[in-house]
């Protein structure tokens, strides 16, 4: 990957791309593996963007089908070592934000399915509901019903947590 | 909650520590070591693999009334994986700790030097196997004589004017002389084919690796 595509067409969007990876993952070294493998795939992938989109879309279409993939990949293989149900895995402490709030706001996205969290990030980050549906492959007239019911299960975690 | 969800997001990423982007650096490394020790694993399990089926097949053998075919299976085979395991060691003295280019450009140069051996040897590979598959067949024991020495005798009653050399047919040499030379010329053909099934997908892998890290170079 040339340095110039990297802080031309990734950095730019290096913000999102930081969120969304922070929410699939439990560690430092997880989230640098995640990053990493999101910017080398939209890096090969660049040839195949056809400007349907804009690009800041297709980078988060890329960002979340990576950080699905993934976290797949390690469910996977921890169910060769764990024959019982998953357990949510325990966020590393040195994983942590310096603001209490947004750690606690982390963990709670953490708690919530896969799709939806994707769903709260890129309404957090301001996405329009076509977008957000256009990114997760979805019809856009749910999109704003959902994004309320997972608000309503995201105050009701973090009220948990602060009582 | 005192704060809404979007205000603790929107302040949380004030912070200057929030957004710190990862350096680009050690994935190339780790994919090569990966892909490569792929590539071990597999070629030591084709070895093993090599090795069980030149035993069984031995033994077989025996019990089919072919043990010539069993014996020169067996010494080829025990051949090639000797060549092979030397070749497998040599793999395994590529320093790690070289660049992750560095590293693959190595196991490429092993690997093709690898694959000219191989090539090589195949042209003789497969035509030993096919002439100890006739030489197993022919001495094979029909009802108290050679199975080959039975075919020629019937044959013989059909056409008793054909020619022979060493009690053999003429047309029988020369067929089965004409398949060894055309074994020889596509041996190393058959080879690569052979490769390519078993190791295409991690190779295509590592040309993409290489590719891509090139690209990264230039």
């Amino acid at each position: 990957m040339s340095s110039d595509f990297y802080k031309t067409s990734i950095l730019p969007f290096a913000g999102i791309i930081i969120k969304l990876c922070r929410a699939y993952t439990n560690s430092q070294e997880d989230f640098e593996d995640y990053y990493q493998e999101v910017c080398l795939q939209i890096w090969r992938s660049k040839d195949n963007f056809r400007e349907e989109s804009q690009w800041s879309t297709w980078v988060c279409r890329i960002s979340l089908n990576v950080c699905l993939t993934l976290l797949k990949k390690k469910k996977n293989n921890v169910q060769h070592f764990v024959s019982d149900s998953i357990t949510i895995e325990e966020t590393e402490d040195n994983y942590a934000f310096s603001n209490e709030s947004l750690n606690l706001l982390y963990d709670a996205i953490r708690k919530l399915s896969e799709i939806d969290r994707a769903v709260i990030m890129l309404y957090l980050e301001e996405k329009s509901q076509k977008e957000i549906a256009e990114i997760i492959g979805t019809n856009p007239n749910n999109i704003g019903v959902r994004v309320k019911r997972i608000k309503n299960r995201l105050k009701k975690i973090l009220d948990g947590k602060i009582n | 909650m005192e704060k809404s969800i979007e205000n603790i997001w929107k302040e949380g990423f004030l912070e200057s520590d929030a957004l710190v982007a990862p350096k680009i650096n050690n994935l190339y490394n780790q994919k090569s070591i990966h892909i490569i020790d792929k590539f071990k694993r597999m070629f030591r399990i084709n070895l093993i693999a090599i090795v069980v089926f030149s035993f069984v097949f031995l033994v077989a053998s025996y019990f089919i009334g072919i043990p010539i075919t069993g014996i020169i299976f067996f010494v080829m085979l025990s051949v090639l994986v000797y060549f092979n395991k030397k070749l497998l060691n040599d793999l395994e003295q590529i320093d790690l700790g070289d660049s992750s280019y560095q590293y693959l450009k190595a196991f490429n140069q092993w690997k093709n030097n690898q694959i000219s051996i191989n090539k090589k040897f195949s042209r003789v590979l497969y035509p030993m196997i096919f002439i100890s598959l006739i030489l197993g067949f022919w001495f094979k024991d029909a009802q108290g004589m050679p199975l080959g020495e039975r075919l020629v005798t019937e044959v013989l009653k059909g056409f008793p004017d054909i020619y022979l050399i060493f009690g053999i047919p003429l047309i029988v040499i020369v067929m089965v002389s004409i398949i060894l030379v055309l074994l020889a010329y596509f041996g190393s053909r058959i080879y690569k084919w052979d490769l390519n099934i078993v190791y295409g997908r991690v190779f295509r892998k590592l040309d993409e690796l290489m590719t891509d890290i090139e690209s990264l170079r230039s």
